[in-house]
C-alpha cells in the first residue's frame, strides 16, 4: 500500500515536471479557458446580447423605424394590462396541469413497466408520439378536436355527450385540448427517463426487501422512489422549462382563443411584437419573462443538477 | 392461502397489462388514424361526421412533391440542421473537455452558465434575434437558422459530452501524458474516440430538437428559401380550402421515420442524452 502510494506520487511529480518543461505556466493555466471560451462567447452572443437589447428596447416606443424614449412607460402599461396577466395565468394553469398529469402518468407507467419482460417494446411504443414534430402533433389534435370533430364523434358514439363539443369556443375545453396535446407528446419524455433511472438502481436492494416479505407497492414506495428523487427533480425541471415556453400548439390549434383564454406568455410576446408590431412593449414583456426565468434557474436548476450528479 | 395469493397475482398482472395496453393504444391510435388521413382524398377529411374507413389514395403524397416546393423545404431542413450540429460539436467538445478535465477558477460558474442557456425561452430572445439577423441581412436564410439551432442545442451537447468524458478513467490520459502527448493530441486521439457514443447521442438529440424548432424558424423564414419542414406545415393551407391535412400528414411522416431510426440507434443512451447527462441509464 505505502509502496504503491510512493510510486503514484513519483509518477505525479514526473508528469507535472514534464509539463513545466514543455510549456510556460501561463499557457498551461490559460488552456482550459481557451477551450471553453468559444462556446461561452457564442452563447453570450445569443443570450446576453439579446437580453441587453430587450432591456434597452423596452424603454422605447418603437413604431417601424422610429424609436421614442419613454422610460418605464411600457412597464407601467404592462403591469396594468389584463392580457399580460392573463397570459401569465394561462401559462401557469395549462403548464402546471400538463406537467402534473405527465408526471403522474409517466411515473405510474414506468413503475408498471420497468421490470416487465417486454419493457423494450413498451418503450418504443410509448416513445412514438415524441418523435413527431410538435407542429405535426398540433395538427393531429387540431383535426381531432376541432376541424374533424373526431373526439366529439367518439364521445357521442359512446353516449357520453349529445352534441359535438365546441373545443374552440369553451374556455375549459380549449385549454384542455392544449393540455391533452402536450400530455400526448411529452409524457414519453418523463417515462423514458424514469424507466432508465429505475432500471439502473441496484436490483439487490429490491430483492432484499422482497426477501424480507415486503410487497411490491411498498418496495416501490419505500425503496425505489426515494432513490429516484434527484432524477425526478431534473426531469421535471427540464420538462417544466419547455412547458413554460409553450407556443407551437397555441399558434396552430387555438391562436389564443377564446378571448385570450389559451394565450401563453410566449404567444403574448409573439402577438405583441409580430402582429401588432409594438416591439418596445413586447420587449418589456420579454424582460419580465427573463426575470422569472433567471429566478427559477437560480433557485431550482443549480441545486437539482448538482444533487443529481453527486 | 397460497391459492389466494396466486389469484391476487393474476389480478394484479391483468390490471398491469390493461393499463399498459390502454396507454399504448392512446399512443398508437392517433398515429394510425393520422396516417389514414394522409392516405385518403381531401374530400373525406372534414365531414359533418368523421369517416373511419376512407378510400385509399396516394394523392397527398404526389401533391406534396408537385404542388409545394418540398425539395426546397427538405434542403433547408437538412442544411440548417446538419450545419448547426457541426457548429455545436466544434464548440462543445473542447468546452466539455475543459469542464470535465481541468480544475480552474469559475469552472462551476461557467458550466452552470452554459446549462442555464437551455432555459432561455425562445420568446424572450425572439425579438432581439429578429432585429440582429435583420441588421446582418440574414433574415430568411438557412444561415440564420443554422446559427440559432446551434445556439439552442449547444448547452445540451456540451453537458452530454462532458458527462461521457467524466466516465473515462483519467489514468488513461495520464499514461499518454507521461509518454509526452500534448493535451490537444490526447483530446483528439484518446478522449474523442472513447466518448464517441456520447457525441453521437448528443448529435442525434440536437438533430431532433432542430427538426422540431418552430418559433425562431417562423420568425426568420418568410419564403421557401428558408422554410423548414416544421414551419412549412403551418403553411399548408389552401386559402378557401382550409388546412390541407392529408398533405400535412404525409410531411409529418416524412420527418417521423428518419427520427425513429435515429432514436432506435441511440436507444440505450436516450435517457442520458435527454437529461443532459444527469441519468446514467
Amino acid at each position: 500500500m505505502a509502496d504503491a502510494m510512493a510510486v503514484n506520487t513519483g509518477r505525479a511529480t514526473r508528469v507535472a515536471r514534464s509539463h513545466l518543461r514543455r510549456r510556460s505556466p501561463l499557457a498551461r493555466k490559460a488552456l482550459p479557458y481557451l477551450l471553453v471560451a468559444p462556446a461561452v462567447i457564442y452563447l453570450l452572443g445569443i443570450t446576453l446580447y439579446p437580453g441587453l437589447y430587450a432591456i434597452y428596447q423596452s424603454l422605447f416606443r418603437v413604431k417601424f423605424n422610429s424609436w421614442t424614449f419613454i422610460g418605464l412607460e411600457n412597464y407601467q402599461k404592462l403591469f396594468a394590462d389584463r392580457e399580460f396577466w392573463g397570459s401569465l395565468w394561462n401559462t401557469f394553469l395549462m403548464g402546471s396541469s400538463a406537467l402534473a398529469i405527465e408526471f403522474v402518468v409517466a411515473l405510474g407507467l414506468a413503475a408498471l413497466a420497468y421490470r416487465d419482460p417486454w419493457i423494450r417494446h413498451w418503450r418504443i411504443v410509448f416513445l412514438l408520439p415524441m418523435l413527431f414534430m410538435p407542429s405535426a402533433v398540433s395538427f393531429i389534435w387540431k383535426l381531432a378536436f376541432n376541424d374533424g370533430r373526431v373526439v366529439s364523434d367518439i364521445l357521442m358514439r359512446i353516449g357520453l355527450i349529445e352534441r359535438p363539443l365546441d373545443f374552440l369556443g369553451n374556455v375549459f375545453l380549449a385549454r384542455l385540448s392544449l393540455v391533452v396535446t402536450d400530455v400526448w407528446q411529452w409524457t414519453p419524455f418523463l417515462f423514458i427517463i424514469f424507466v432508465a433511472a429505475l432500471q439502473s438502481q441496484d436490483a439487490e436492494l429490491e430483492e432484499a426487501a422482497q426477501l424480507d416479505g415486503a410487497r411490491w407497492p411498498q418496495i416501490f414506495w419505500n425503496v425505489s422512489l426515494p432513490m429516484l428523487k434527484p432524477i425526478i427533480a431534473v426531469a421535471l425541471v427540464l420538462r417544466g422549462i419547455d412547458i413554460v415556453t409553450m407556443f407551437t400548439s397555441v399558434f396552430i390549434i387555438t391562436g389564443g382563443t377564446p378571448g385570450g383564454a389559451t394565450e401563453t406568455m410566449s404567444y403574448f410576446i409573439y402577438r405583441t411584437g409580430f402582429k401588432r408590431f409594438d416591439f418596445g412593449y413586447a420587449s418589456a414583456a420579454s424582460v419580465c419573462m427573463l426575470v422569472l426565468t433567471v429566478i427559477i434557474a437560480q433557485t431550482f436548476v443549480k441545486r437539482f443538477f448538482r444533487s443529481a450528479r453527486e | 392461502m397460497a391459492r389466494r395469493r396466486s389469484r391476487n397475482r393474476v389480478a394484479s398482472l391483468t390490471l398491469r397489462y390493461a393499463i399498459l395496453i390502454a396507454w399504448a393504444l392512446f399512443c398508437i391510435v392517433p398515429i394510425v388514424w393520422f396516417l389514414s388521413i394522409g392516405l385518403r382524398p381531401r374530400t373525406e377529411i372534414i365531414l359533418p361526421r368523421p369517416l373511419y374507413l376512407p378510400t385509399f389514395t396516394l394523392d397527398a403524397w404526389h401533391m406534396i412533391w408537385t404542388a409545394w416546393p418540398m425539395g426546397a423545404y427538405l434542403r433547408n431542413s437538412l442544411v440548417s440542421i446538419f450545419g448547426s450540429v457541426i457548429i455545436d460539436l466544434l464548440l462543445a467538445i473542447p468546452a466539455a473537455y475543459s469542464l470535465a478535465r481541468y480544475r480552474y477558477r469559475f469552472r462551476e460558474d461557467i458550466g452552470f452558465y452554459i446549462l442555464s442557456t437551455r432555459m432561455m425561452a425562445p420568446a424572450i430572445v425572439a425579438i432581439p434575434i429578429f432585429f440582429l439577423f435583420r441588421n446582418l441581412g440574414l433574415l430568411d436564410t438557412v444561415w440564420a437558422l443554422m446559427l440559432i439551432y446551434a445556439a439552442m442545442n449547444l448547452s445540451l451537447v456540451t453537458w452530454v459530452v462532458r458527462s461521457y468524458m467524466l466516465d473515462i478513467p483519467p489514468e488513461i490520459e495520464d499514461a499518454a501524458r507521461t509518454d509526452g502527448a500534448s493535451d490537444l493530441k490526447i483530446l483528439i486521439l484518446i478522449v474523442i474516440p472513447m466518448c464517441l457514443p456520447g457525441i453521437i447521442t448528443a448529435a442525434v438529440i440536437a438533430v431532433i430538437f432542430a427538426i422540431n424548432e418552430f418559433l425562431f424558424t417562423l420568425l426568420i423564414a418568410s419564403t421557401q428559401s428558408a422554410y423548414t419542414l416544421s414551419v412549412a406545415l403551418a403553411n399548408f393551407t389552401g386559402g378557401s380550402d382550409g388546412v390541407i391535412y392529408n398533405a400535412i400528414s404525409m410531411v409529418a411522416f416524412l420527418a417521423f421515420f428518419p427520427v425513429l431510426i435515429l432514436v432506435i440507434a441511440i436507444q440505450k443512451h436516450l435517457s442520458r442524452g435527454l437529461t443532459m447527462g444527469a441519468v446514467k441509464g
